[in-house]
């Protein structure tokens, strides 16, 4: 099947980013204050205060310093977190993170290391998500 | 600290993504989602075919291909192209604007002096005749 990996012809099109244009990057040196919202996942490596709603995977870079609330279904964290984190199916915390505040999550996993101070909240998705919602937003 | 942000890394705004905010930094930014607010780049601003910006730019190049609104600044250069439209009031060192593309608003050249801050040579009433 390997083989196959290239057929796709690139063509004409510019925007040759398309393919995985469902992953938004901040980068190290970009500063954000404000609000994000959309899905598909985000990488931030720089500076974020204020507020991200993801209906996708959040993935905070060593580098990145976040400040604010923060939703997303999935979370890993390599860098400085400060705020409340909501997130709908697990939070993962590497070993140079370092998290303040409050995070509500079903599942929860941290690497030695990690630095976490705060609240945890855990409920199973089943309380929080009668199946009847589990497609609403 | 380097201040080139030409071998920078260029962030962006997926299709999916709304910001709404201010965004400000030394990079390059790709939109192909939407931002409404601010925009400060010592790079570049690239507004994808399906991007939607409706904010205050002021950025070294600025490349649209989706749509633009606000007041715009590029410090280097301006260009619409053919699928681009840009509503507004830009000021650019140079610009581009391909056939296809739309231009709606006012533009102003970097460096050239604004009309309203000549100063103004005392109005003189005395007639000239």
């Amino acid at each position: 099947m390997g083989m196959f990996a290239k057929e796709k012809p690139e063509t004409a099109t510019p925007g040759s980013a398309r393919s995985d244009s469902d992953t938004a990057f901040f980068g190290a040196k970009l500063s954000i204050k404000g609000k994000v919202t959309g899905s598909g996942n985000l990488i931030v490596m720089g500076k974020l205060e204020g507020e991200v709603d993801l209906a996708g995977e959040l993935v905070v870079a060593p580098t990145a310093v976040l400040n604010g609330e923060f939703r997303a279904v999935t979370l890993a964290v390599s860098g400085n977190v400060t705020g409340t984190l909501i997130v709908r199916e697990k939070i993962h915390l590497e070993k140079s993170a370092v998290v303040s505040g409050r995070m509500a999550t079903p599942r929860i996993s941290m690497v030695d290391g990690a630095t976490f101070n705060g609240e945890i909240e855990m409920k199973k998705p089943a309380d929080d998500t009668p199946s009847k919602r589990s497609d609403k937003k | 600290m380097a201040k080139d942000a030409s071998s920078g890394t260029t962030s962006l705004v997926s299709r999916p993504v709304v910001v709404e905010g201010e965004i400000s930094g030394e990079e390059n930014l790709h939109v192909d989602g939407r931002v409404k607010g601010v925009i400060r780049l010592s790079g570049d601003l690239f507004v994808g075919a399906s991007g939607v910006v409706e904010a205050e730019v002021d950025a070294r190049s600025i490349v649209i291909q989706g749509a633009v609104t606000g007041k715009v600044l590029a410090r280097r250069q301006l260009e619409v192209q053919p699928s681009g439209r840009f509503n507004g009031e830009a000021t650019a060192a140079s610009y581009e604007i391909r056939q296809g593309a739309v231009f709606e608003g006012v533009s102003r050249m970097l460096g050239s002096k604004p009309q309203a801050e000549k100063p103004a040579e005392p109005a003189d009433p005395s007639p000239q005749k």
